[in-house]
């Protein structure tokens, strides 16, 4: 009995395959805008879709940090595959997406200007 | 997905007994060197993924590709840290399932080669079902193996809705084996993988329920005593609530109480205190409770110092004896005398009387009118065939359902410590392996030793000494020596028929009219009548068979009144014979004209006496002496000892010496069937061989007995009174005996003795001349000898 118990949080611990970064919901003057954490993660390397509600980012984060000659002494950042997908308030197929990285965040920025079927 | 073949050139990490799963999250710690390298050098890729196969063999520590199982999983590595045996702990995600192309191992670490073996898309109704028959099923799993398991759990499954997520979550929840794992992992189709978990959890199931069983049967085990003892403990709280005493220690209660107020001797108070203490200590379920508390019973019931108080009038005592019992002279002047000197010292020690007599004399009724005499408690049993003997004197208390011997509970029943007590038939007293109780019999009839009588029940000393002890016996014989020397021995010996007659008109015809439901004007019995049922049809020393054949008479009687016949009915002798048939006996009457060689004897038997012939006969070219009718040592001796006495007076008596060595002689008892023996008939015999010898016939009106001497002397006998009434009987009315045995004469009735010719003998030569009368002529012309005849 104990064994099942100890094997239960193993897989309730995350919401396993991929990896979701945090996300920041914003209403702004003229649409929405969602800040993900997602450092160290190339821009080409990530894909943002929206499907009526539906925003969902996924892409890759590559350990480009790697030095000759070092080994890992320990790792807590998750690499490779991410995924996430959040249901905003409103249809936003028709908005105007922008992608920027800055300083760690990346920035999806939707611009309805007031055109959404809420 | 599949433009070109994809193919992993990635790190490999063995598992030694786990299987990871795509789609699952998981802990592994990496210790072995080669395990070590591996994960470094995936950790130093850019998308941080590595291999994972499962050994075959968990204890190979270096694996080729033949150790590890060809599918596994391509996994990423989440999160690393070391930990300070120089481990790696890891968490690891599973992304999908693969299968190793390739191994190699010439680098520090396994690399291998690996394409993935995604499962063929299939969906429909059968998933669907087998999806939800495993949800139930983990369900109950669940329920068997973690009872409390949260309900998000449960939710948790239910909404995984991918059938592949599902049975490997569901394998990882219930730690299924590696090698189930691996099954699951390899299985072709999806269906197939629910299949299988669905046949893996149902067993799961099973062991669970079976253990929960076990488990359970093993706690109810456990859990018995205490649950007892619980309920015990609930039970007290109900009593007390009730208002009633605790069980247990009411009962202990009540014993203390009982023996505060019973009148229990010092020492005997001590020992039963000591007991009650015991008892107080033990749980009322422990076996040796009851045992106690029975024996506490006993201790309390049996009468210490209780004691009936003697009625000392004498006067009444004999009424009370004479309404009971005809006649038996001695018996009631021994119970009258007793009752004197109880008068004269109240602690005298109680005589242990014994009465032997023949069947239906009355020995029984005897016993309870002393009781009754004495106004004592009257309590009887019969040591008929009784052979144990811890029958008399119990099983010690170490024995499963032992109780006190019958004397102990006999006392209790009486509830006086001087109750008349009567052993019957102690003459039939039986003994084998387990001891004989003759023996046990002798502390108890000890006046000396019965002061304190060990019961091995009891344990305790037991005061006998204030019981009369009365036994019975048909004969003494049996008895043994010992214990016979603790009784004083009273004879009652059978009745004679004016006895009987009494007996029968006084007793017997009122109790069996009274019996029928007749008045004594509707049935007359004569005397004459009577007369007639005791010696012609029931020929006895006793008066059992007297009073059934009264019986029959007035059931008879009571017949022909039910019928509508109108009385009063007297019983006449034809009547009689009509009633009870032709007489089974007829009168013994005694053989008239003896021929030579032939004397008539007397005989005791345990049914009163009888008159014996004894025949001798002269076996021309015979040789020695030839003994019949089954006669005992004693008796052949007494033949012999008669024989030689007249050899050597064969001048006195004008024998023909050459008779002795040309004939042999045949002495015969009848009857032939029934064993005899004593010394009794020496007389009868001298007098038959005599008569033999001389061809001088015996005279058939006289009987004789006694014993005789070598010398010629004659020995006093026992039995006089019945072979008296005997020889009465048989109509003989002269009776020879030994001078010795004049004194007996007073037990006979007053009437016989009148009715009677005795002839009291001291020599042989006494007997022969009043037995043999032309003997006597002939003898008187030799010499001259006295005879003394009776008053």
């Amino acid at each position: 009995m104990s064994k099942q118990s100890r094997s239960w949080p193993s897989f309730l611990a995350e919401r396993p395959t991929p990896w979701e970064p945090s996300a920041d919901v914003y209403r702004t003057k003229d649409g929405w805008l969602v800040k993900f954490d997602l450092a160290g993660v190339q821009i080409g390397d990530v894909a943002v879709t929206i499907r009526g509600r539906r925003l969902t980012i996924g892409g890759v984060r590559r350990d480009s940090f790697l030095e000759e000659g070092s080994s890992y002494y320990s790792m807590e950042i998750s690499y490779n595959r991410f995924e996430r997908s959040l249901l905003m308030p409103a249809n936003l197929e028709n908005a105007r997406v922008t992608i920027v990285a800055r300083e760690g965040l990346l920035l999806v920025r939707m611009i309805t200007e007031g055109n959404e079927n809420v | 997905m599949s433009e070109q073949p994809v193919v992993y050139t990635l790190p490999v990490l063995p598992l030694k007994s786990a299987v990871l799963f795509p789609y699952l999250l998981m802990p592994l710690s990496a210790g072995r060197p080669a395990s070590i390298a591996a994960v470094e050098a995936a950790l130093a890729t850019e998308s941080k993924e590595i291999l994972v196969f499962t050994q075959r063999d968990p204890d190979v520590d270096s694996p080729t590709k033949d150790d590890l199982y060809s599918i596994g999983t391509k996994a990423v590595i989440r999160k690393m840290n070391r930990s300070g045996e120089g481990h790696l702990e890891l968490m690891v995600l599973g992304m999908e399932r693969v299968t190793l192309m390739k191994l190699d191992t010439s680098e520090p670490f396994l690399q291998g080669r690996a394409v993935p073996l995604p499962l063929p898309e299939d969906k429909g109704p059968e998933i669907e079902a087998l999806q939800g028959a495993l949800v139930e099923l983990a369900g109950e799993a669940l329920t068997l193996s973690q009872p409390n398991t949260p309900q998000e759990l449960r939710g948790l499954i239910a909404s995984n809705d991918d059938p592949m997520r599902l049975t490997f979550v569901l394998s990882a929840m219930f730690s299924l084996d590696a090698e189930k794992c691996q099954s699951l992992l390899e299985a072709p189709t999806r269906a197939e993988a629910l299949r299988m978990l669905h046949r893996y959890l149902m067993h799961e199931v099973q062991v669970l329920e079976l253990r929960n069983k076990i488990t359970t049967e093993a706690r109810s085990e456990m859990g018995k005593e205490q649950r007892d003892y619980l309920l015990r403990q609930q039970m007290r709280a109900i009593q007390q609530e009730l208002g009633e005493k605790d069980g247990e220690h009411a009962e202990a209660q009540q014993l203390r109480e009982r023996l505060e107020k019973a009148d229990l001797p010092e020492d005997i108070l001590k020992e039963a205190k000591r007991e009650l203490d015991r008892l107080e200590k033990l749980p009322p379920s422990a076996p040796d409770y009851n045992v106690i508390r029975t024996y506490l019973d006993y201790v309390l019931e049996l009468p210490w110092k209780k004691s009936t108080e003697d009625s000392l009038d004498i006067a009444r005592a004999r009424q009370v004896l004479d309404e009971d019992h005809f006649a038996l002279k001695d018996v009631k002047e021994r119970i009258l005398e007793h009752l004197g000197v109880l008068k004269l010292n109240p602690n005298a020690k109680a005589p242990i009387l014994c009465f032997v007599g023949p069947p239906g004399v009355g020995k029984t009724s005897l016993g309870q009118s002393i009781a009754r005499a004495l106004n004592r408690k009257f309590e009887r049993m019969s040591l008929g065939g009784l052979h144990d003997e811890a029958e008399l004197r119990g099983h010690r208390r170490t024995y499963i359902g032992a109780l006190p011997g019958r004397v102990i509970q006999a006392m209790r029943r009486a509830g006086a410590n001087n109750p008349v007590l009567m052993l019957d038939e102690v003459d039939k007293l039986g003994h084998d392996f387990r001891g004989d109780p003759a023996h046990a019999l002798l502390e108890i009839l000890d006046p000396e030793q019965n002061k304190t009588f060990r019961d091995n029940y009891l344990d305790l000393p037991f005061d006998l000494s204030k019981v009369l002890f009365v036994t019975t016996a048909n004969a003494l014989d049996t008895i043994p020596r010992p214990l016979l020397d603790r009784m004083e021995i009273l004879r009652l010996a059978g009745y004679s028929e004016e006895e009987k007659l009494e007996i029968a008109k006084r007793y017997l015809i009122p109790k069996q009219l009274k019996e029928t439901g007749l008045t004594v004007e509707q049935c007359v019995l004569p005397d004459e009548t009577v007369r007639k049922i005791i010696s012609g049809y029931t020929r006895e020393a006793g008066l059992r068979r007297l009073e059934r054949a009264i019986g029959g008479v007035t059931r008879k009687v009571a017949l022909k009144f039910a019928e509508g016949a109108i009385g009063p009915f007297t019983v006449t002798l034809p009547e009689l014979e009509e009633m009870l048939g032709p007489e089974p006996f007829n009168q013994e009457e005694a053989r008239r004209d003896l021929p030579a060689g032939v004397a008539t004897g007397l005989a005791w038997t345990e049914t009163g006496g009888d008159v014996l012939y004894i025949e001798g006969t002269l076996l021309p070219d015979g040789k020695g002496l030839t003994l019949t009718g089954q006669l005992g040592e004693v008796m052949q001796e007494s033949v012999k000892a008669a024989q030689s006495y007249i050899w050597s007076h064969a001048s006195d008596f004008d024998i023909d010496p050459s008779l002795f060595k040309s004939s042999g002689v045949h002495v015969h008892v009848p009857a032939g069937a029934i064993p005899k023996d004593g010394p009794s008939a020496g007389v009868t015999m001298a007098t038959a061989l005599t008569s033999l010898y001389t061809k001088l016939p015996a005279r058939s009106d006289v009987a004789m007995t006694g014993e005789i001497t070598l010398t010629g002397l004659v020995l006093p006998i026992g039995g006089i009174k019945e072979k008296v009434l005997a020889a009465r009987r048989a109509g003989i009315h002269t009776v020879i005996m030994p001078k010795a045995n004049q004194k007996d004469l007073r037990d006979l009735p007053e009437e016989v003795r009148k009715e009677m010719e005795f002839i009291f003998a001291q020599r042989v030569e006494d007997v022969l001349q009043t037995a043999i009368p032309q003997l006597s002529e002939r003898m008187n012309a030799n010499k001259t000898r006295p005879i003394i005849h009776a008053a």
